[in-house]
């Protein structure tokens, strides 16, 4: 199913507003079929990478290839294999699901069947409603089917599940992943890391225009050197003797010990042994936490804004 | 159903009609029908829409009582109400379509509809066409009123002919001059400042409601380089008697100069809208 051919290449992609540099030198390759998320602080400079791959915005510098194409023309061709979903696109008060989704349909040249579309988001039930009367994750349902009927090869969705309680979140994410099954790339930006984590094949973190990590959630946990971390609570009737146990534990005021390793397995074997030589057949309340990618994220992106001011404002 | 097939299965072929005129117009009627819906479904725009220029056509009726011609017997009230109308029609389509599509520029509507494979002239010709219908329901509203009040002559055939190629080029010059100014107008909030500038000069100096034989020379040249003063004539030569031809300025109707200044600007309009026009805010 996959092809060859990257749906979406960028080479030293650089886009500057006066004296800021908004996106700087960023290298990207997105394979086709696949599900790609870009995570990044507000004002990262995600928006406007994005813009320029959609179309909308012009670069100053580099190359970009996306499905083959260069997309600063904006050309009818480009805009037929594409699909959009952003925050903030006009009101939809006016009109009824069908309509809109039926306009939309009649300007590309292979759409999906507007029905079909208005079933998989959902709408089918309220489909003959004014946008006036939908809620807000209805409407946000309604601009997915906007951007998907035109049966796009690649759709970038922008936070699609923002404001969403759980249960629709999860719905959304089933339908994220049936487009994808349909050998749709799709480009996903999102402030949550657990959506990326749930959606995405590759994750890349945009902070400060730059590109600062990429790759499978792995990689970045690799790359991170995110250390895991280890806790269990010895009993307290006073038998416990910390002598001859093996790493550096922290014990908090409720007795807890923990410890962050980067070599989670010998550590616990080390543990064990040391548990079985004092007869302890279960540690109590034990636990063993790969650090989540949040806790990753928070770490990078903190790092980055402590450090000095962008680049792009020193020049 | 197609919602299964791969994407890599579409045919190729269906991208190569894309740009034809066909489709271009098979979109630009589609886009009209969410138009002409929201006109529908909020009618108290086109209701005030009509009603503006009928209050001015009766206050300024009221007002203008004197004659403006004894030969040929021409009131001000019926010269004042020629002029309306053509302010009527030129306003719905420079000030009113530009002030609307600034709005959807803001909002992200335009951004959607760029993001789609629609072609901008689809959505220009939408445009034009909505407020088209809108205009011909003021025109409507105020021959019906002009005929009966105002002391418009019932026009012969010859006459409708004109009012309509006049209304149809008069809107479409309106319309293409709305969306190239969309280019300077930096939000919906500057919106009106900026159309109305134009609008109300254009208004003053181009016969609406002084005579236009009457203005300086000076302000007759400018007001000539613009489409204004040429509706406005043409459609005096529709509702007035045609012995008032002698006192415009060129002892004539000069119909060839209304069609060739409205044509000019239509075209000039247009190239300038397809030239500059943008889906988006910024670039």
């Amino acid at each position: 199913m996959v092809s060859s051919t990257p749906a979406i290449e960028i080479r030293g992609l650089s886009k500057r507003y006066g004296a800021i540099t908004a996106v700087n030198d960023v290298d990207l390759t997105i394979e086709s079929g696949q599900v790609y998320a870009l995570l990044g602080p507000n004002g990262a400079g995600k928006t406007t990478l994005v813009e320029i791959l959609e179309g909308y915005r012009q670069r100053d510098a580099g190359e970009v290839s996306v499905l083959g194409m260069d997309p600063a023309g904006g050309s009818l061709a480009f805009r037929s294999r594409i699909g959009i979903v952003q925050q903030e696109q006009g009101s939809v008060d006016l009109f009824t699901a069908r309509e809109l989704v039926r306009a939309w349909a009649a300007a590309y040249p292979n759409p999906m069947d507007p029905e079909a579309v208005l079933e998989l988001v959902g709408l089918s039930e309220h489909a003959d409603r004014r946008g006036a009367t939908f809620s807000g994750g209805q409407k946000r349902r309604l601009d997915l089917a906007l951007g998907v009927v035109g049966n796009p090869d690649l759709l970038f969705l922008d936070e699609p599940t923002t404001g969403f309680d759980a249960a629709a979140r999860r719905q959304s994410w089933d339908v994220v992943r049936g487009l994808n099954e349909q050998g749709r790339t799709i480009l996903l930006t999102t402030h949550y890391l657990d959506e990326a984590e749930a959606l995405a094949d590759r994750i890349g973190i945009i902070a400060q225009g730059r590109l600062i990590i990429e790759g499978t959630i792995w990689d970045l946990r690799r790359e991170l050197n995110a250390a895991t971390r280890i806790s269990w609570r010895p009993a307290d009737d006073g038998s416990f003797d910390s002598d001859g146990l093996p790493g550096d534990w922290e014990r908090s005021d409720s007795g807890r010990l923990s410890l962050s390793t980067q070599q989670p397995t010998r550590v616990l074997s080390q543990l064990l042994a040391w548990a079985e030589a004092r007869a302890i057949d279960e540690l109590p309340e034990l636990w063993v936490r790969s650090p989540s990618l949040e806790d990753m994220y928070l770490e990078l992106v903190g790092e980055l804004d402590d450090s000095k001011p962008r680049d792009g404002a020193a020049r | 159903m197609s919602a299964a097939a791969p994407p890599e299965t579409r045919p190729s072929s269906a991208l190569a009609v894309q740009d034809s005129l066909r489709r271009t117009l098979r979109l630009a009627g589609v886009q009209l029908q969410l138009n002409l819906k929201t006109v529908l479904r909020e009618p108290q725009a086109l209701f005030f829409l009509v009603a503006f220029p009928v209050l001015f056509l009766i206050i300024f009726g009221a007002v203008f009582t004197w004659d403006v011609d004894e030969a040929s017997g021409v009131q001000g009230r019926q010269y004042v109400a020629a002029g309306i109308l053509a302010s009527a029609m030129f306003g719905t389509s420079f000030m009113n379509l530009a002030i609307s599509i600034v709005s959807q520029r803001d909002d992200g509507w335009l951004k959607r509809l760029g993001g789609s494979p629609l072609p901008k002239m689809s959505y220009f010709m939408a445009q034009i066409g909505s407020a088209f219908v809108i205009t011909v329901a003021q025109t409507i509203v105020m021959v019906a009123l002009g005929i009966a009040a105002f002391g418009f002559q019932t026009p012969d055939p010859g006459q409708w002919l004109t009012l309509i190629w006049v209304l149809l080029m008069g809107i479409a010059s309106g319309c293409a001059m709305g969306i190239a100014i969309t280019r300077i107008i930096p939000s919906v909030r500057a919106a009106p400042a900026v159309v109305n500038l134009p609008y109300i000069l254009l208004q003053f100096f181009s016969g609406i409601f002084f005579p236009f034989h009457s203005l300086p020379e000076v302000l007759q040249y400018i007001a000539s380089v613009f489409p204004l003063r040429w509706l406005a004539q043409g459609l005096r030569s529709v509702f007035l008697p045609d012995e008032f031809k002698y006192v415009e300025v060129g002892q004539s109707w000069d119909l060839h100069w209304v069609a060739a200044a409205l044509g000019i600007w239509i075209v000039i309009g247009l190239a300038l809208a397809v030239r500059t026009f943008k889906w988006n805010r910024s670039g």
